[in-house]
């Protein structure tokens, strides 16, 4: 006790809530971690009474599981790539170019988050059996790339547009062509915002399971959708081990990708000029 | 493509015009694509989805769908509901997330080093295991009861304290970034020189932080508000069964009742809902910008 006393109070207070803060956001995910390696549990044990890894052969033994996770990253991958490709254009085209109607183009993007998902996929189902999209590879990269269409053209575009057009100007005069100033010049200068993008573009497409759900049953099952008939069908130790597996690559993207998440970028992406 | 800044230097007023239009062709055709993809991918079904709210079951045009959103006894309580658990999340993400921001902007310690290290890092957490673990730690058998005892934990998970909870845990890493990116863009020297003036804490939060984040916490409202009033995966695994936010009972009169005109009714009224705060944040997005076009 004469510790705490020593301690000024505003240490103390520091403390509570950095242990709430951790107990909050964390205490869910330790007890899944916790879980994946139990192999004994019963109410009211405060902690594992067994371990166990017999959890975790199963899970890495189905077949259809394996494929899940296999088809979530190619799926990621691919939709980061052309989201890329289709909303980088008009990045650039919003930051730098004058157009007619540009603002009205601009805050169009608001409509996919400003529709209820749940209403904009069912209206698109009706669709896409209409076109024959229905249990396709096509009509699920396109449900996913409806939710990056905005991230990808608003951070981007903020981030060329804090690009200094004096800097650009001058490699002109230095006699570059406009692809090699926008190579060499503009696009390593945007690179924060586009990874951002990039990012968060990839986390949501590995995320997406409502919309693959209606769209890709029954031959595309992705991960979050394997999740959900795991949660239903089998014990929490299955289901733990299966987050745990399902999480990790995640984990090792923040990593990879900590530098630049900022939420500089973020931030600007959402204060359109 | 930076043509523009030759453009400016070497002006020449009867070239600039078809030079401007050839421009203004341009940035058309390279916004074009992504547009498109809006236009197949949103515009349309959003259209399709309005008509549909419109018609009753055998195809006539009709309100009936909207009479019974509105009269409906068990519609009008999902209104409600909905709208209860939107404002109270936003209002605890906002107050959670701005004291985070604040914290982390004017602390130095240990602690606060390492709340900025970790406070991102829910948005990394798939949301499905994010609800799963949560329902482990939190229900009535789950990890928490365990170490605290039977009994003496309210039941969390089936109710609405449940779904406020997860909704703060997964939009407080969002709201978080945002704004402190709006605090570490106030300048040190604002605050050292106000508080040279002799400016006390209270005045100077007041008088220059808050002025100068307040557009911040008008966006991050925007996107807290439009995710939140229409989701549908957390209130399906965590809410009570009656009343329901409108994404769930959404979701049910398609999938199980096959009333796609009701459904389409839910989902132009959220979004009706959206475009109201929205509209404010196009207009406060208008009013800072610099450009005319």
């Amino acid at each position: 006790m004469w510790y705490f006393k020593a301690l000024p109070t505003s240490k103390i207070i520091q403390f509570i809530c950095l242990s709430v803060f951790l107990i909050f956001f964390f205490g869910p995910l330790l007890n899944l971690l916790l879980l994946a390696f139990s192999g004994e549990w019963q109410y009211p044990h405060r902690l594992p009474t067994s371990w166990s890894l017999e959890w975790w052969s199963f899970v890495l033994q189905d077949q259809s599981i394996t494929r899940a996770m296999g088809l979530s990253f190619l799926i990621a991958t691919i939709v980061t790539l052309l989201s890329l490709i289709i909303c980088l254009p008009a990045a650039y085209t919003f930051a730098r170019i004058q157009f007619p109607m540009r603002r009205f183009f601009l805050f169009s993007y608001l409509l996919t988050n400003a529709f209820p998902k749940m209403g904009l996929y069912v209206a698109i189902a009706v669709l896409f059996y209409r076109l024959g999209l229905m249990n396709t590879f096509v009509g699920i990269v396109l449900i996913h790339i409806i939710n990056t269409l905005m991230f990808m053209t608003w951070i981007p575009s903020a981030a060329f547009a804090n690009v200094h057009q004096s800097q650009e100007e001058s490699a002109r005069d230095a006699g570059a062509s406009p692809f090699q100033v926008f190579w060499h010049i503009t696009l390593p200068m945007a690179k924060p915002g586009i990874i951002v993008a990039s990012v968060f573009t990839f986390l949501s497409s590995l995320d997406e399971a409502q919309g693959t759900f209606l769209v890709g049953i029954p031959d595309y099952r992705t991960m979050p959708v394997i999740m959900y008939s795991i949660i239903v069908d089998y014990p929490s130790t299955a289901g733990a081990v299966f987050s745990v597996i399902l999480t990790a690559p995640t984990i090792i993207l923040l990593l990879v990708a900590r530098k630049f998440v900022g939420g500089d970028a973020l931030a600007a992406g959402f204060k359109m000029k | 493509m930076s043509e523009l800044a030759v453009e400016r230097k070497t002006k020449k007023p009867r070239l600039n015009w078809s030079k401007k239009t050839k421009r203004s062709i341009l940035g058309v055709s390279m916004v074009l694509p992504s547009f498109l993809l809006l236009l197949v991918l949103v515009i349309y079904p959003v259209a399709l989805s309005v008509m549909e709210s419109f018609k009753s079951r055998d195809g006539m045009w009709t309100l009936d769908n909207y009479l019974y959103l509105f009269t409906e006894p068990h519609m009008l309580n999902n209104i409600k509901h909905t709208l209860q658990v939107t404002v109270l999340s936003s209002v605890f993400v906002l107050t959670i997330a701005y004291s985070i921001a604040v914290y982390l902007r004017f602390n130095h310690s240990w602690i606060a080093k390492m709340v900025g290290k970790l406070y991102f890092i829910p948005m990394f957490i798939p949301g499905v295991i994010a609800i799963y673990g949560f329902i482990n730690f939190y229900r009535d058998n789950g990890w928490i009861a365990r170490l605290i005892g039977e009994g003496n934990l309210p039941s969390i998970i089936y109710d609405m304290k449940g779904l406020l909870m997860i909704n703060i845990w997964f939009n407080i890493p969002f709201t978080t970034m945002l704004l402190v990116s709006a605090m570490s863009s106030i300048p040190n020297a604002v605050i050292e020189s106000a508080k040279d003036a002799g400016a006390k804490k209270r005045h100077l939060f007041f008088q220059f932080i808050f002025p100068l984040t307040y557009k911040t916490m008008l966006v991050a409202l925007t996107f807290l508000f439009m995710g939140i009033v229409g989701s549908f995966t957390a209130p399906f695994l965590i809410d009570r069964n009656a009343p329901q936010m409108l994404g769930v009972a959404m979701q049910q009169h398609f999938s199980s009742y096959n009333e796609i005109g009701q459904a389409s009714s839910m989902a132009v009224f959220l979004f009706l809902l959206c475009s109201f705060v929205g509209y404010f944040y196009i207009r406060s997005n208008m009013k800072d910008s610099t450009k005319s076009y």
